[in-house]
């Protein structure tokens, strides 16, 4: 058909080609055209050109405004590992400095990644499985501040899940999102666990104002649906204060 | 370089899956109607090569879409075709490819109303409950008026409707065909169809390639269906495909059945209802009619959302007017342009209705100019396709091969169409005066905008790897920008509202 052959394991030839596709756009960096990957690699050009079409058609790579360069698609960067790092002592310092004023959970989540990824989770209170919280941005209060911050948070959201009877569906994850800009402050009680809840407000860059870090409080569920006005003016003065040591 | 949002900003981006457009380019064939109409049309010029025309028209379309696809898989755009021929022709050549498409879809979706309106006369006609004017006039007006509400709200519902309803149209053509087939051949004294040598299979491949019009319906959709470079491909591929299996089944169907009749297919007028009424099987007229509103329908509402799209396109480029390229804060569809075609697609149906004329003649008459602009629109991106790949440095000769092949079969198809249907030809002479006079108009007051024509859905920077959360490059990315990605206004208000926070949380 119109379509490229489909890659199958039977394939190996073809998987590996792609792979070095992808590697050659990361090493000759954006704007690389097909002509130089081809020529790069020795692979004959119809096949570079089949081949990029297919990574593109899946998102991997995308081509830049004027049709001929490549650069590495969003869809690209998972599959590197994110890379965390440990916030400095100093950022440790406040939020340990919240936790002795609150007697919930309180965590630290970089969005550096494009993922939620804690980074100083409470040792007292251990939050949610991390892989848990990356996989399912759309039911932790961490990943709604993450989500709100897309110009389009389907993109991020890969799979549907009902994990208590309280997780709302996606279908009414936009209004939530709405809200969560609008006030600067995410919720969900006992959407994942049924027996937690969690406020989170976001942390950002004191320059340009773009989302790095989120800080979170975890608690009983009830407790957390509450409007916790001193709770949240609490993590709003910490997370204003974290800006500076985490952008 | 890379924008913060796409040019195209306002439609739904990346939303509608592949059953979807796949749907839509389906219905803009509309196969079912074509499937009960074409093939005697076909075999009053091909006679006993019926199905060879098919065949060759079939070839034909797959030639097109791989041509299309050539662009369709590395870039996407709601203006459709001319867009795409803007990246390989001089911005002259888009403007025209776009005036095809506008009289094309236009004149497609007033076509499919007055299929509707027709077939809905027949069906009231039984019951005797019509006039044959001013009735099929008000169906038109009813039905433009839902295919309006429907196409506003949103590219997905409207697309799930077309699934549905062409589904079922499709549907009920196969089985009764099926039915018609299992029947055999109508008895008769014998003889059958006259043969017919290759100047006969020729002749037949003008009307079954214009059964085919509406196929590429799915490049409209390019910024708005997930995965575009492999859907998109693929819906024009796939349906091209499949309407060519659905008419060659239709086409055998009709020609055993009337193998033993003298004059065989080419001598009827209303074959289908002949084979059925023949059987006694008086339910089939009124299942084929209920069937054929439906798949008409379809057609209107995917050809409709089509038109808007162009229109919405071309206001983007700043060559028709911007309140065009407006689109809905809640439903994300370019609802001014809605407003504005609407009327027009209804009017170009119900003037000559209410004035008298036949409704069957105006159908055959809308048909049969929309499909001159597809020709044109066809051409000129055959044409654009080789020279496109050349300018990007991928070109291969598979492409050229194929753009060589079909572009002076276009040519020859549209000089023997206009050749031979003088009114169609004169109507477009009109039409192309008019776009010369824009063309001129545009060329000495805005050059720049006649030079940048051929909007599409840019690689933006949310769309690359790790630019999804502004690095701490600081100015250079600016995170209210990141906000504002997908850049509906609804967004912008939402960022507004979030720069509310900073000062509240410093207050305290």
């Amino acid at each position: 058909m119109t379509g490229p052959a489909p890659l199958s394991g039977r394939q190996p030839k073809a998987v590996r080609s792609a792979l070095a596709v992808l590697e050659e756009v990361v090493a000759a960096g954006p704007g690389v055209t097909a002509k130089e990957i081809s020529a790069a690699l020795k692979l004959p050009q119809a096949t570079t050109y089949r081949l990029l079409n297919l990574l593109v058609a899946e998102e991997y790579l995308v081509r830049l405004p004027d049709l001929k360069g490549f650069e590495l698609g969003r869809r690209a960067a998972r599959l590197a590992l994110p890379v965390v790092t440990t916030p400095p002592t100093a950022a440790r310092a406040v939020v340990d400095h919240l936790r002795g004023l609150v007697r919930w959970g309180v965590h630290l989540a970089s969005f550096r990644t494009g993922q939620v990824v804690l980074v100083d989770p409470d040792p007292d209170h251990p939050p949610s499985d991390g892989a848990l919280l990356a996989r399912y941005p759309q039911v932790s209060a961490l990943g709604r501040l993450l989500l709100a911050e897309q110009p389009d948070w389907h993109a991020l959201v890969r799979e549907e899940r009902s994990f208590t009877e309280h997780t709302i569906p996606a279908a009414g994850l936009g209004a939530v999102l709405e809200q969560v800009t609008g006030l600067g402050l995410a919720r969900q009680c006992g959407e994942l666990r049924p027996d937690r809840g969690c406020l989170a407000v976001p942390i950002r860059a004191p320059g340009d104002r773009s989302l790095v870090a989120g800080l979170a409080i975890a608690g009983p569920p009830h407790r957390i649906a509450e409007p916790n006005t001193e709770i949240v003016a609490l993590l709003e003065d910490h997370a204003e204060r974290l800006a500076p040591l985490l952008a | 370089m890379l924008r913060d949002r796409s040019p195209v900003h306002g439609l739904e981006r990346r939303r509608l899956g592949a059953p979807d457009v796949l749907a839509q380019s389906v219905s803009g064939a509309a196969p079912s109607a074509a499937m009960a109409a074409t093939p005697v049309i076909v075999a009053a010029s091909a006679g006993g090569a019926t199905v060879w025309s098919f065949v060759v028209a079939t070839v034909l379309a797959l030639l097109i879409a791989s041509c299309i696809a050539r662009f369709t898989r590395r870039m996407a755009a709601p203006g459709g075709l001319y867009p795409l021929t803007a990246k390989g022709l001089a911005p002259g050549a888009a403007l025209a490819c776009g005036i095809a498409l506008l009289t094309g879809y236009g004149l497609l979706a007033a076509a499919a109303l007055a299929g509707v309106a027709s077939y809905a006369d027949a069906l009231l006609s039984r019951v005797g409950a019509t006039d044959g004017r001013w009735v099929p006039a008000a169906v038109a007006v009813l039905v433009g008026g839902g295919v309006a509400v429907l196409a506003l709200h949103g590219v997905r519902l409207a697309a799930r409707v077309v699934l549905l309803v062409e589904s079922v149209a499709i549907t009920v053509l196969v089985v009764v065909f099926a039915l018609l087939l299992a029947g055999g051949p109508i008895p008769g004294p014998g003889s059958g169809e006259p043969a017919a040598g290759p100047g006969g299979v020729v002749a037949g491949v003008l009307p079954a390639l214009a059964a085919f019009i509406g196929f590429e319906i799915a490049t409209t959709l390019g910024a708005e269906a997930r995965r575009p470079f492999r859907t998109v491909p693929r819906a024009v591929g796939i349906t091209a495909a499949v309407a060519g299996v659905l008419y060659l089944f239709a086409a055998h169907v009709q020609v055993v059945g009337f193998a033993d009749t003298p004059g065989g297919l080419a001598g009827q007028s209303e074959p289908v209802l002949v084979l059925a009424t023949t059987r006694g099987w008086s339910w089939v007229p009124v299942v084929l009619d209920l069937g054929l509103i439906m798949s008409f329908f379809a057609c209107a509402l995917a050809t409709t959302s089509a038109l808007v799209r162009v229109l919405f396109s071309l206001s983007r480029d700043g060559v028709a007017p911007a309140a065009l390229g407006r689109t809905h804060r809640r439903f994300h569809t370019p609802h001014v342009a809605l407003a504005v075609a609407v009327p027009v697609v209804v009017a170009a149906l119900v003037v000559p209705v209410a004035a008298g004329l036949p409704l069957g003649g105006v159908l055959v008459t809308l048909l049969t100019l929309a499909t001159s602009g597809f020709l044109v629109a066809y051409l000129l991106v055959c044409v654009a396709a080789p020279v496109f790949l050349r300018r990007i440095g991928e070109l291969t000769w598979p492409a050229v091969a194929a753009s060589a092949v079909i572009a002076p079969i276009l040519v020859a198809a549209l000089v023997a169409f206009l050749v031979s249907r003088p009114v169609s030809a004169l109507v477009l002479a009109g039409v192309g005066v008019l776009g010369v006079g824009w063309w001129a108009g545009l060329r000495t007051r805005r050059p720049a905008v006649l030079a940048g024509i051929g909007v599409y859905d840019e690689t933006v920077a949310a769309d690359v790897a790790g630019r999804r959360v502004a690095s701490d490059t600081g100015g250079s990315r600016v995170g209210d920008a990141t906000g504002s990605g997908a850049a509906t206004d609804l967004e912008g208000h939402r960022d507004a509202v979030g720069r509310r926070t900073p000062g509240r949380g410093s207050g305290r």
